[in-house]
Protein backbone atom coordinates (compact mmCIF):
# COMPACT_ATOMS: atom_id res chain seq x y z
CA UNK A 1 0.00 0.00 0.00
CA UNK A 2 2.78 2.41 1.01
CA UNK A 3 4.59 1.59 -1.69
CA UNK A 4 1.40 2.13 -4.07
CA UNK A 5 1.17 5.60 -2.19
CA UNK A 6 4.60 6.80 -2.99
CA UNK A 7 4.46 5.84 -6.30
CA UNK A 8 1.37 7.19 -7.11
CA UNK A 9 3.06 10.48 -5.45
CA UNK A 10 5.77 10.44 -8.04
CA UNK A 11 3.74 9.74 -10.79
CA UNK A 12 1.83 12.98 -10.13
CA UNK A 13 4.89 15.39 -9.58
CA UNK A 14 6.00 13.54 -12.78
CA UNK A 15 3.46 14.47 -14.22
CA UNK A 16 3.78 18.02 -12.96
CA UNK A 17 7.37 18.38 -14.34
CA UNK A 18 6.19 17.40 -18.14
CA UNK A 19 3.91 19.69 -17.95
CA UNK A 20 6.09 22.16 -17.20
CA UNK A 21 8.70 21.14 -19.52
CA UNK A 22 6.03 20.93 -22.23
CA UNK A 23 4.65 24.33 -21.45
CA UNK A 24 7.98 26.08 -21.23
CA UNK A 25 9.09 26.82 -24.97
CA UNK A 26 5.62 28.28 -26.60
CA UNK A 27 5.66 30.36 -22.67
CA UNK A 28 8.82 31.78 -23.62
CA UNK A 29 8.55 31.97 -27.40
CA UNK A 30 5.01 33.70 -26.63
CA UNK A 31 6.19 35.93 -23.77
CA UNK A 32 9.25 37.52 -25.26
CA UNK A 33 8.55 37.93 -28.90
CA UNK A 34 4.59 38.45 -28.78
CA UNK A 35 3.27 39.66 -25.83
CA UNK A 36 6.68 41.79 -25.19
CA UNK A 37 6.58 43.53 -28.31
CA UNK A 38 2.54 43.75 -28.55
CA UNK A 39 3.39 45.95 -25.02
CA UNK A 40 6.34 47.85 -26.21
CA UNK A 41 4.11 48.81 -29.52
CA UNK A 42 1.14 50.09 -27.13
CA UNK A 43 3.88 52.22 -24.71
CA UNK A 44 5.60 53.89 -27.77
CA UNK A 45 2.15 54.70 -29.11
CA UNK A 46 1.68 56.99 -26.61
CA UNK A 47 5.24 58.60 -26.83
CA UNK A 48 6.49 61.55 -28.92
CA UNK A 49 8.61 60.42 -32.20
CA UNK A 50 12.10 61.42 -32.35
CA UNK A 51 14.08 63.25 -34.54
CA UNK A 52 15.48 60.93 -36.17
CA UNK A 53 12.96 57.53 -35.77
CA UNK A 54 12.76 56.09 -32.32
CA UNK A 55 11.15 57.43 -29.64
CA UNK A 56 11.54 60.73 -26.69
CA UNK A 57 10.31 59.38 -23.36
CA UNK A 58 7.23 62.25 -23.35
CA UNK A 59 3.87 61.52 -23.28
CA UNK A 60 1.87 62.61 -26.23
CA UNK A 61 -1.76 61.27 -26.79
CA UNK A 62 -1.63 63.15 -30.21
CA UNK A 63 -0.66 60.58 -31.96
CA UNK A 64 -4.56 58.99 -31.52
CA UNK A 65 -5.58 62.47 -31.49
CA UNK A 66 -4.12 62.73 -35.11
CA UNK A 67 -6.77 59.90 -36.25
CA UNK A 68 -9.63 60.06 -34.32
CA UNK A 69 -9.89 64.11 -33.83
CA UNK A 70 -8.36 65.78 -30.91
CA UNK A 71 -5.87 68.73 -32.06
CA UNK A 72 -2.41 68.98 -30.06
CA UNK A 73 -3.08 72.75 -29.07
CA UNK A 74 -5.32 75.81 -29.86
CA UNK A 75 -3.12 76.78 -33.03
CA UNK A 76 -4.04 73.08 -35.04
CA UNK A 77 -7.16 72.44 -36.58
CA UNK A 78 -7.87 68.46 -37.10
CA UNK A 79 -7.60 67.28 -40.46
CA UNK A 80 -9.59 64.61 -41.07
CA UNK A 81 -7.36 63.01 -43.73
CA UNK A 82 -6.25 59.70 -41.72
CA UNK A 83 -9.60 58.97 -40.26
CA UNK A 84 -10.87 59.29 -43.54
CA UNK A 85 -8.29 56.13 -44.21
CA UNK A 86 -9.27 54.47 -41.70
CA UNK A 87 -12.94 54.41 -42.52
CA UNK A 88 -11.93 53.88 -46.19
CA UNK A 89 -10.07 50.95 -45.44
CA UNK A 90 -12.53 49.55 -42.79
CA UNK A 91 -14.53 49.60 -45.93
CA UNK A 92 -12.93 47.87 -48.18
CA UNK A 93 -12.53 45.02 -45.48
CA UNK A 94 -16.16 44.95 -45.14
CA UNK A 95 -16.65 44.85 -49.39
CA UNK A 96 -14.27 42.08 -49.78
CA UNK A 97 -15.91 39.68 -47.11
CA UNK A 98 -19.06 40.76 -49.31
CA UNK A 99 -17.48 39.76 -52.31
CA UNK A 100 -16.02 36.89 -51.38
CA UNK A 101 -19.03 35.41 -49.38
CA UNK A 102 -21.18 36.05 -52.86
CA UNK A 103 -18.54 34.51 -55.09
CA UNK A 104 -18.28 30.91 -52.31
CA UNK A 105 -21.70 30.85 -51.07
CA UNK A 106 -22.97 29.32 -53.88
CA UNK A 107 -19.50 27.54 -54.56
CA UNK A 108 -20.07 26.19 -51.50
CA UNK A 109 -23.59 24.01 -52.47
CA UNK A 110 -21.81 22.98 -55.70
CA UNK A 111 -19.07 21.30 -53.90
CA UNK A 112 -21.40 19.84 -51.16
CA UNK A 113 -23.80 18.08 -53.27
CA UNK A 114 -21.27 16.27 -55.46
CA UNK A 115 -20.27 12.39 -55.30
CA UNK A 116 -17.88 11.93 -52.94
CA UNK A 117 -15.09 11.18 -54.98
CA UNK A 118 -15.18 14.35 -56.83
CA UNK A 119 -15.62 16.57 -54.23
CA UNK A 120 -12.33 15.31 -52.87
CA UNK A 121 -10.52 16.32 -56.23
CA UNK A 122 -12.89 19.73 -56.10
CA UNK A 123 -11.98 20.07 -52.80
CA UNK A 124 -8.31 20.05 -53.49
CA UNK A 125 -8.87 22.30 -56.63
CA UNK A 126 -10.46 25.03 -54.34
CA UNK A 127 -7.40 24.75 -51.58
CA UNK A 128 -4.49 24.46 -53.90
CA UNK A 129 -4.26 28.14 -54.78
CA UNK A 130 -4.27 28.92 -51.08
CA UNK A 131 -0.68 28.18 -51.06
CA UNK A 132 0.22 30.16 -53.83
CA UNK A 133 2.34 33.19 -53.10
CA UNK A 134 0.22 36.28 -52.03
CA UNK A 135 2.51 38.21 -55.03
CA UNK A 136 2.25 35.71 -57.08
CA UNK A 137 -1.40 36.34 -57.05
CA UNK A 138 -1.09 40.09 -56.91
CA UNK A 139 0.98 39.90 -60.20
CA UNK A 140 -1.62 37.70 -62.12
CA UNK A 141 -3.52 40.73 -61.41
CA UNK A 142 -0.79 43.35 -62.66
CA UNK A 143 -1.32 41.24 -65.89
CA UNK A 144 -4.34 40.66 -66.23
CA UNK A 145 -5.23 45.01 -65.49
CA UNK A 146 -2.53 46.78 -66.69
CA UNK A 147 -3.08 49.43 -69.66
CA UNK A 148 -1.28 47.21 -71.61
CA UNK A 149 -2.34 43.78 -69.75
CA UNK A 150 -4.58 40.72 -70.76
CA UNK A 151 -8.17 42.30 -70.53
CA UNK A 152 -6.97 45.36 -72.28
CA UNK A 153 -4.97 43.49 -75.60
CA UNK A 154 -8.55 41.25 -75.86
CA UNK A 155 -10.44 44.28 -75.61
CA UNK A 156 -8.39 46.00 -78.42
CA UNK A 157 -8.02 42.99 -80.04
CA UNK A 158 -12.06 42.88 -80.36
CA UNK A 159 -12.31 46.19 -81.75
CA UNK A 160 -14.31 46.85 -78.53
CA UNK A 161 -11.95 49.73 -77.55
CA UNK A 162 -9.49 52.68 -79.47
CA UNK A 163 -7.95 53.22 -76.36
CA UNK A 164 -6.63 51.41 -73.19
CA UNK A 165 -9.53 51.19 -70.39
CA UNK A 166 -7.91 52.75 -66.98
CA UNK A 167 -8.29 49.25 -64.84
CA UNK A 168 -5.53 49.84 -62.33
CA UNK A 169 -5.04 52.12 -59.95
CA UNK A 170 -8.26 52.56 -58.41
CA UNK A 171 -10.78 51.17 -55.29
CA UNK A 172 -12.22 48.55 -57.56
CA UNK A 173 -8.55 47.14 -58.25
CA UNK A 174 -8.01 46.70 -54.99
CA UNK A 175 -11.10 45.21 -54.36
CA UNK A 176 -10.83 42.93 -56.90
CA UNK A 177 -7.00 41.98 -55.92
CA UNK A 178 -8.49 42.04 -52.07
CA UNK A 179 -11.24 39.51 -53.02
CA UNK A 180 -9.09 37.08 -55.24
CA UNK A 181 -6.26 36.14 -52.57
CA UNK A 182 -8.71 35.95 -50.02
CA UNK A 183 -11.87 33.68 -51.36
CA UNK A 184 -9.92 30.63 -50.20
CA UNK A 185 -10.11 31.43 -46.50
CA UNK A 186 -14.15 32.08 -46.86
CA UNK A 187 -14.76 28.77 -49.07
CA UNK A 188 -12.87 26.74 -46.50
CA UNK A 189 -15.31 27.25 -43.23
CA UNK A 190 -18.50 28.45 -45.14
CA UNK A 191 -17.80 24.60 -47.15
CA UNK A 192 -17.67 23.14 -43.82
CA UNK A 193 -21.31 24.65 -42.54
CA UNK A 194 -23.31 23.87 -45.86
CA UNK A 195 -21.51 20.40 -46.01
CA UNK A 196 -23.04 19.09 -42.85
CA UNK A 197 -26.90 21.11 -43.40
CA UNK A 198 -29.35 18.18 -43.10
CA UNK A 199 -31.63 17.77 -46.46
CA UNK A 200 -34.15 16.49 -44.34
CA UNK A 201 -34.57 19.93 -42.81
CA UNK A 202 -34.92 21.41 -46.04
CA UNK A 203 -37.42 18.89 -47.02
CA UNK A 204 -39.31 19.01 -43.71
CA UNK A 205 -39.41 22.79 -43.90
CA UNK A 206 -41.09 22.39 -47.63
CA UNK A 207 -43.21 19.85 -46.33
CA UNK A 208 -44.77 22.76 -43.68
CA UNK A 209 -45.41 25.03 -46.28
CA UNK A 210 -42.46 27.08 -46.68
CA UNK A 211 -41.68 28.54 -50.16
CA UNK A 212 -38.25 28.52 -51.03
CA UNK A 213 -37.16 31.90 -50.16
CA UNK A 214 -38.69 31.38 -46.65
CA UNK A 215 -36.80 27.87 -46.47
CA UNK A 216 -33.23 30.01 -47.05
CA UNK A 217 -34.09 32.50 -44.89
CA UNK A 218 -35.39 30.59 -41.92
CA UNK A 219 -33.70 27.25 -42.48
CA UNK A 220 -30.53 27.35 -44.54
CA UNK A 221 -29.17 30.72 -43.77
CA UNK A 222 -29.45 30.71 -39.78
CA UNK A 223 -27.91 27.10 -40.09
CA UNK A 224 -24.80 27.77 -42.09
CA UNK A 225 -24.37 30.95 -39.89
CA UNK A 226 -21.73 30.10 -38.33
CA UNK A 227 -19.26 29.09 -41.15
CA UNK A 228 -20.52 32.50 -42.80
CA UNK A 229 -19.18 34.32 -38.93
CA UNK A 230 -15.95 32.10 -39.06
CA UNK A 231 -15.41 33.05 -42.90
CA UNK A 232 -16.16 36.74 -42.29
CA UNK A 233 -13.72 37.13 -39.47
CA UNK A 234 -10.94 35.49 -41.53
CA UNK A 235 -11.49 37.21 -44.34
CA UNK A 236 -12.11 40.38 -42.58
CA UNK A 237 -8.58 40.58 -40.27
CA UNK A 238 -5.63 39.96 -43.34
CA UNK A 239 -8.14 42.53 -45.33
CA UNK A 240 -7.85 45.62 -42.99
CA UNK A 241 -4.36 45.44 -42.33
CA UNK A 242 -2.91 44.68 -46.16
CA UNK A 243 -0.71 46.79 -47.71
CA UNK A 244 0.46 45.09 -50.35
CA UNK A 245 -2.27 44.58 -52.84
CA UNK A 246 -3.27 48.70 -52.40
CA UNK A 247 0.30 49.64 -52.91
CA UNK A 248 0.43 47.70 -56.09
CA UNK A 249 -3.05 47.75 -57.62
CA UNK A 250 -3.75 51.23 -55.95
CA UNK A 251 -0.22 52.74 -56.45
CA UNK A 252 -0.62 56.52 -54.61
CA UNK A 253 -3.87 56.62 -55.71
CA UNK A 254 -5.49 54.32 -52.83
CA UNK A 255 -4.46 55.25 -49.40
CA UNK A 256 -5.34 52.43 -46.92
CA UNK A 257 -4.80 52.32 -43.03
CA UNK A 258 -1.74 49.28 -44.24
CA UNK A 259 0.02 51.59 -46.62
CA UNK A 260 0.21 54.65 -43.90
CA UNK A 261 1.75 52.53 -41.59
CA UNK A 262 4.68 50.93 -43.86
CA UNK A 263 5.01 54.61 -44.51
CA UNK A 264 5.12 55.84 -40.88
CA UNK A 265 7.92 53.01 -40.58
CA UNK A 266 9.98 52.60 -43.04
CA UNK A 267 9.55 56.07 -44.93
CA UNK A 268 8.82 59.07 -42.55
CA UNK A 269 10.26 57.11 -39.49
CA UNK A 270 7.00 58.34 -37.20
CA UNK A 271 7.04 54.76 -35.14
CA UNK A 272 4.29 56.62 -32.54
CA UNK A 273 1.94 57.18 -35.07
CA UNK A 274 2.63 54.17 -36.79
CA UNK A 275 1.94 52.29 -33.41
CA UNK A 276 -1.19 54.28 -32.73
CA UNK A 277 -2.78 53.03 -35.89
CA UNK A 278 -1.43 49.59 -35.61
CA UNK A 279 -3.23 48.93 -32.57
CA UNK A 280 -6.59 50.86 -33.67
CA UNK A 281 -6.73 48.27 -36.02
CA UNK A 282 -5.71 45.57 -33.48
CA UNK A 283 -9.00 46.81 -31.22
CA UNK A 284 -10.78 46.60 -34.29
CA UNK A 285 -9.90 43.08 -35.03
CA UNK A 286 -10.05 42.21 -30.99
CA UNK A 287 -13.41 43.92 -30.56
CA UNK A 288 -14.91 41.42 -33.73
CA UNK A 289 -13.39 38.64 -32.40
CA UNK A 290 -15.06 38.97 -28.51
CA UNK A 291 -18.63 40.10 -30.25
CA UNK A 292 -17.65 36.16 -32.70
CA UNK A 293 -16.79 34.74 -29.41
CA UNK A 294 -19.75 35.85 -27.14
CA UNK A 295 -22.13 34.96 -30.12
CA UNK A 296 -20.64 31.83 -30.45
CA UNK A 297 -21.32 30.68 -26.25
CA UNK A 298 -24.83 32.72 -26.76
CA UNK A 299 -25.98 30.25 -29.28
CA UNK A 300 -24.57 27.56 -27.92
CA UNK A 301 -26.49 28.39 -24.48
CA UNK A 302 -29.08 28.06 -26.49
CA UNK A 303 -29.37 24.83 -27.95
CA UNK B 1 -40.97 21.86 -54.12
CA UNK B 2 -37.42 23.60 -53.23
CA UNK B 3 -35.85 20.18 -52.71
CA UNK B 4 -37.63 19.71 -56.32
CA UNK B 5 -35.77 22.43 -57.44
CA UNK B 6 -32.59 21.71 -56.20
CA UNK B 7 -32.70 18.59 -58.03
CA UNK B 8 -33.97 19.92 -61.35
CA UNK B 9 -31.51 19.50 -63.93
CA UNK B 10 -32.25 22.94 -64.97
CA UNK B 11 -30.41 24.22 -61.42
CA UNK B 12 -27.66 21.31 -61.27
CA UNK B 13 -27.05 22.48 -64.67
CA UNK B 14 -26.73 26.12 -63.64
CA UNK B 15 -24.80 25.13 -60.44
CA UNK B 16 -22.25 23.14 -61.98
CA UNK B 17 -21.66 26.24 -64.69
CA UNK B 18 -21.07 28.46 -61.94
CA UNK B 19 -18.87 26.08 -60.19
CA UNK B 20 -16.94 25.88 -63.46
CA UNK B 21 -16.72 29.97 -63.34
CA UNK B 22 -15.67 29.57 -59.82
CA UNK B 23 -12.70 27.58 -60.36
CA UNK B 24 -11.88 29.74 -63.74
CA UNK B 25 -11.57 32.44 -61.54
CA UNK B 26 -9.58 30.89 -58.94
CA UNK B 27 -6.86 29.49 -61.90
CA UNK B 28 -7.44 31.76 -64.98
CA UNK B 29 -4.94 34.58 -63.41
CA UNK B 30 -2.39 31.77 -62.47
CA UNK B 31 -2.44 30.32 -65.82
CA UNK B 32 -1.74 33.47 -67.86
CA UNK B 33 1.50 33.60 -65.58
CA UNK B 34 2.63 30.06 -66.37
CA UNK B 35 1.24 30.44 -70.28
CA UNK B 36 2.99 34.52 -70.99
CA UNK B 37 6.13 32.79 -68.92
CA UNK B 38 7.30 31.30 -72.08
CA UNK B 39 6.34 34.71 -74.21
CA UNK B 40 9.74 35.58 -76.00
CA UNK B 41 8.65 39.52 -76.05
CA UNK B 42 10.96 41.19 -73.08
CA UNK B 43 9.11 44.56 -73.31
CA UNK B 44 5.68 43.78 -73.00
CA UNK B 45 4.45 40.60 -71.59
CA UNK B 46 1.44 39.53 -72.69
CA UNK B 47 2.23 40.85 -76.47
CA UNK B 48 2.87 37.21 -78.07
CA UNK B 49 6.23 37.24 -80.05
CA UNK B 50 6.88 33.74 -79.69
CA UNK B 51 7.89 30.74 -77.54
CA UNK B 52 11.07 30.58 -75.66
CA UNK B 53 12.64 28.58 -72.63
CA UNK B 54 14.98 31.62 -72.17
CA UNK B 55 13.68 33.30 -68.99
CA UNK B 56 13.95 29.77 -67.26
CA UNK B 57 17.26 29.89 -68.36
CA UNK B 58 18.16 33.30 -67.00
CA UNK B 59 17.40 31.87 -63.78
CA UNK B 60 19.62 29.03 -63.97
CA UNK B 61 22.58 29.45 -66.36
CA UNK B 62 22.15 33.36 -66.96
CA UNK B 63 21.65 35.54 -69.93
CA UNK B 64 22.88 34.78 -73.80
CA UNK B 65 26.06 37.34 -73.76
CA UNK B 66 25.12 38.51 -77.00
CA UNK B 67 21.42 39.08 -76.17
CA UNK B 68 21.27 42.70 -74.31
CA UNK B 69 17.72 42.54 -73.73
CA UNK B 70 17.88 39.46 -71.37
CA UNK B 71 20.67 40.75 -69.54
CA UNK B 72 19.26 43.83 -68.71
CA UNK B 73 15.91 42.12 -67.48
CA UNK B 74 16.80 39.34 -65.80
CA UNK B 75 18.54 38.69 -62.39
CA UNK B 76 21.70 36.68 -62.44
CA UNK B 77 21.22 33.08 -61.12
CA UNK B 78 23.82 33.87 -58.23
CA UNK B 79 21.67 35.89 -56.67
CA UNK B 80 18.14 34.35 -56.75
CA UNK B 81 20.44 31.13 -55.52
CA UNK B 82 20.99 33.05 -52.73
CA UNK B 83 18.22 34.58 -51.57
CA UNK B 84 16.11 30.80 -52.55
CA UNK B 85 19.22 29.21 -49.97
CA UNK B 86 17.77 31.92 -47.65
CA UNK B 87 14.36 31.34 -48.00
CA UNK B 88 14.92 27.45 -47.53
CA UNK B 89 17.23 28.25 -44.56
CA UNK B 90 14.42 30.01 -43.02
CA UNK B 91 11.46 27.99 -43.89
CA UNK B 92 13.28 24.57 -42.60
CA UNK B 93 14.97 25.79 -39.49
CA UNK B 94 12.21 27.62 -38.24
CA UNK B 95 9.46 25.28 -38.96
CA UNK B 96 11.47 22.79 -37.60
CA UNK B 97 11.68 24.57 -34.07
CA UNK B 98 7.78 25.68 -33.99
CA UNK B 99 7.01 22.13 -35.07
CA UNK B 100 9.17 20.73 -31.86
CA UNK B 101 7.41 23.88 -29.56
CA UNK B 102 4.02 23.23 -31.03
CA UNK B 103 3.69 19.59 -30.67
CA UNK B 104 4.59 20.08 -26.94
CA UNK B 105 2.34 22.48 -26.21
CA UNK B 106 -0.49 20.38 -27.82
CA UNK B 107 0.57 17.74 -25.70
CA UNK B 108 0.49 20.09 -22.63
CA UNK B 109 -2.86 21.05 -23.29
CA UNK B 110 -4.54 17.61 -24.75
CA UNK B 111 -2.86 15.56 -22.29
CA UNK B 112 -2.74 17.40 -18.59
CA UNK B 113 -5.74 19.62 -17.02
CA UNK B 114 -3.82 22.70 -15.24
CA UNK B 115 -5.15 26.47 -14.17
CA UNK B 116 -4.97 28.83 -16.25
CA UNK B 117 -5.51 26.11 -19.31
CA UNK B 118 -8.27 28.48 -20.81
CA UNK B 119 -5.75 31.55 -20.79
CA UNK B 120 -3.36 29.61 -22.71
CA UNK B 121 -6.05 29.00 -25.24
CA UNK B 122 -6.62 32.31 -26.08
CA UNK B 123 -2.74 33.17 -25.61
CA UNK B 124 -2.19 30.91 -28.61
CA UNK B 125 -5.13 31.44 -30.69
CA UNK B 126 -3.86 35.40 -30.62
CA UNK B 127 -0.79 35.17 -33.11
CA UNK B 128 -2.95 34.09 -35.66
CA UNK B 129 -5.99 36.47 -35.03
CA UNK B 130 -3.21 39.67 -34.85
CA UNK B 131 -3.14 41.55 -38.36
CA UNK B 132 0.27 40.54 -39.85
CA UNK B 133 1.22 44.33 -40.07
CA UNK B 134 1.06 44.50 -36.78
CA UNK B 135 3.10 41.80 -35.83
CA UNK B 136 5.76 42.51 -38.07
CA UNK B 137 6.09 46.33 -36.78
CA UNK B 138 5.78 44.99 -33.03
CA UNK B 139 8.44 42.82 -33.49
CA UNK B 140 10.57 45.46 -35.54
CA UNK B 141 10.48 47.82 -32.85
CA UNK B 142 11.31 45.05 -29.91
CA UNK B 143 14.27 43.64 -32.19
CA UNK B 144 15.67 47.13 -32.51
CA UNK B 145 14.75 48.58 -29.11
CA UNK B 146 16.53 45.36 -27.23
CA UNK B 147 19.64 45.56 -29.77
CA UNK B 148 19.13 42.59 -32.09
CA UNK B 149 20.87 42.91 -35.49
CA UNK B 150 18.15 42.28 -37.90
CA UNK B 151 19.54 39.08 -39.86
CA UNK B 152 18.25 35.66 -40.53
CA UNK B 153 18.25 35.10 -37.31
CA UNK B 154 15.36 37.65 -36.57
CA UNK B 155 13.68 36.57 -39.55
CA UNK B 156 13.80 32.98 -37.68
CA UNK B 157 12.47 33.72 -34.21
CA UNK B 158 9.76 36.36 -35.81
CA UNK B 159 8.09 32.68 -38.04
CA UNK B 160 8.30 30.83 -34.88
CA UNK B 161 6.19 33.05 -32.97
CA UNK B 162 3.28 32.73 -35.13
CA UNK B 163 4.13 29.18 -36.58
CA UNK B 164 4.22 27.49 -33.69
CA UNK B 165 0.63 27.85 -32.86
CA UNK B 166 -0.36 26.81 -36.57
CA UNK B 167 1.38 24.12 -35.89
CA UNK B 168 -0.39 23.31 -32.08
CA UNK B 169 -3.74 23.38 -33.88
CA UNK B 170 -2.56 20.51 -36.62
CA UNK B 171 -1.05 18.71 -33.83
CA UNK B 172 -3.92 19.08 -31.65
CA UNK B 173 -6.87 18.30 -33.70
CA UNK B 174 -4.83 14.79 -34.65
CA UNK B 175 -4.52 13.88 -30.89
CA UNK B 176 -8.09 15.01 -29.88
CA UNK B 177 -8.88 12.14 -32.67
CA UNK B 178 -6.83 9.68 -31.09
CA UNK B 179 -7.39 6.57 -28.47
CA UNK B 180 -5.94 7.69 -25.39
CA UNK B 181 -6.55 3.74 -23.86
CA UNK B 182 -3.07 2.61 -25.65
CA UNK B 183 -1.31 5.42 -23.70
CA UNK B 184 -3.17 4.43 -20.33
CA UNK B 185 -2.18 0.27 -21.49
CA UNK B 186 1.32 1.23 -21.61
CA UNK B 187 1.89 3.32 -18.73
CA UNK B 188 -0.15 0.53 -16.62
CA UNK B 189 2.16 -2.16 -17.95
CA UNK B 190 4.84 0.08 -16.33
CA UNK B 191 6.53 2.02 -19.34
CA UNK B 192 7.61 5.18 -18.43
CA UNK B 193 6.33 8.94 -19.58
CA UNK B 194 8.83 9.24 -22.28
CA UNK B 195 8.76 5.81 -22.96
CA UNK B 196 4.85 6.08 -23.98
CA UNK B 197 5.64 8.95 -26.03
CA UNK B 198 8.07 7.56 -28.10
CA UNK B 199 6.79 4.26 -29.05
CA UNK B 200 2.68 5.19 -28.59
CA UNK B 201 2.04 8.49 -28.89
CA UNK B 202 4.66 10.18 -31.56
CA UNK B 203 3.88 7.21 -34.04
CA UNK B 204 0.14 7.74 -33.88
CA UNK B 205 0.42 11.40 -34.10
CA UNK B 206 3.46 11.75 -36.56
CA UNK B 207 0.85 12.22 -39.71
CA UNK B 208 -0.46 15.42 -37.68
CA UNK B 209 3.11 16.27 -36.78
CA UNK B 210 4.92 16.33 -40.51
CA UNK B 211 1.48 17.82 -41.63
CA UNK B 212 2.20 20.71 -39.18
CA UNK B 213 5.59 20.65 -40.17
CA UNK B 214 4.73 21.18 -44.20
CA UNK B 215 1.99 23.97 -42.64
CA UNK B 216 4.49 25.54 -40.99
CA UNK B 217 7.51 25.38 -43.83
CA UNK B 218 4.94 26.63 -46.51
CA UNK B 219 3.80 29.42 -44.49
CA UNK B 220 7.15 30.21 -43.77
CA UNK B 221 8.42 30.20 -47.09
CA UNK B 222 5.58 32.29 -48.68
CA UNK B 223 5.69 35.26 -45.61
CA UNK B 224 5.34 38.32 -47.05
CA UNK B 225 4.49 40.96 -44.74
CA UNK B 226 6.26 40.18 -41.43
CA UNK B 227 9.21 39.35 -42.83
CA UNK B 228 9.37 42.62 -45.05
CA UNK B 229 9.37 44.37 -41.44
CA UNK B 230 12.14 42.24 -39.87
CA UNK B 231 14.32 41.40 -42.55
CA UNK B 232 17.43 43.70 -42.35
CA UNK B 233 19.93 45.06 -45.48
CA UNK B 234 21.77 42.01 -45.76
CA UNK B 235 18.60 38.93 -45.48
CA UNK B 236 16.77 38.65 -48.37
CA UNK B 237 14.35 36.05 -49.01
CA UNK B 238 12.78 35.02 -52.09
CA UNK B 239 9.27 36.84 -51.79
CA UNK B 240 10.82 39.97 -50.77
CA UNK B 241 13.26 39.52 -53.53
CA UNK B 242 10.34 39.05 -56.31
CA UNK B 243 8.45 41.75 -54.35
CA UNK B 244 11.46 44.22 -54.90
CA UNK B 245 11.25 43.70 -58.75
CA UNK B 246 7.68 43.57 -59.42
CA UNK B 247 8.69 47.42 -57.59
CA UNK B 248 10.98 48.30 -60.66
CA UNK B 249 8.67 46.55 -62.99
CA UNK B 250 7.11 43.69 -64.83
CA UNK B 251 9.60 41.30 -66.29
CA UNK B 252 9.44 37.79 -67.82
CA UNK B 253 11.92 36.56 -65.37
CA UNK B 254 9.14 37.03 -62.98
CA UNK B 255 7.05 35.58 -64.21
CA UNK B 256 9.14 32.45 -64.73
CA UNK B 257 10.47 32.55 -61.00
CA UNK B 258 6.85 32.70 -59.93
CA UNK B 259 6.05 29.63 -62.01
CA UNK B 260 8.27 27.90 -60.37
CA UNK B 261 7.63 29.02 -57.07
CA UNK B 262 4.11 27.98 -57.62
CA UNK B 263 5.28 24.96 -58.88
CA UNK B 264 7.21 24.22 -55.79
CA UNK B 265 4.57 25.32 -53.23
CA UNK B 266 1.42 23.15 -54.45
CA UNK B 267 3.96 20.40 -54.32
CA UNK B 268 4.81 20.53 -50.54
CA UNK B 269 0.70 21.54 -50.65
CA UNK B 270 -0.51 18.80 -52.08
CA UNK B 271 1.90 16.31 -50.08
CA UNK B 272 0.58 18.16 -46.78
CA UNK B 273 -3.17 17.37 -47.59
CA UNK B 274 -2.36 13.74 -48.85
CA UNK B 275 -1.10 13.08 -45.12
CA UNK B 276 -4.51 14.57 -43.81
CA UNK B 277 -6.51 12.54 -46.44
CA UNK B 278 -4.85 9.40 -45.49
CA UNK B 279 -5.74 10.15 -41.95
CA UNK B 280 -9.17 10.19 -43.14
CA UNK B 281 -9.06 6.92 -44.39
CA UNK B 282 -7.40 4.96 -41.84
CA UNK B 283 -10.37 6.05 -39.70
Amino acid sequence: MAAAGKSAGSVASRRRWALVLLLAPITLVLGCFFLIPLGIMMVYSVLEPGVYGGVEWVWYPYNYGRILGWPLNDYEQFDPVYLRILLNSLLLAVLTVIGTFVLCYPAAFWVARMPPGRKNLVLFLITLPFFANLLIRIYAWLLLLRPTGFINAVLQGAGLIDEPLDLMFSNTAVLIGMIYILTPFMFLPLYASVEKLDPGLLRASQDLGANAVQTFWRVILPLTAPGIMAGALIVFIPALGNFIVPSFLGGSKVQMTGTLIERSFLQSRDWPFGAALALLIMGFVVALVLIGLARGNRAGVRR
Amino acid sequence: MIDRILTSGIWRRLRGGYGLLFLGFLYLPLGLIFFYSFNSNPINIVEWSGFTFDWYKTIFVGADAESNFDAVFSESPARIFEVVKNSLFIALTASAIATVIGTATALAMGRHSFAGKRLYQALLILPMVVPDIVLGIALLIFFVGAGFELSLATIIIGHVTFLSSYVFIVVSARLAGMDTSLEQASADLGAGPLTTFRRITLPQIMPGVMGGFLLGFIISLDDVVITYFIAGVGAQTLPLFILAMMRRGLRPQISALAVLLLLFSFLVAATGLWLRGRKVNRH
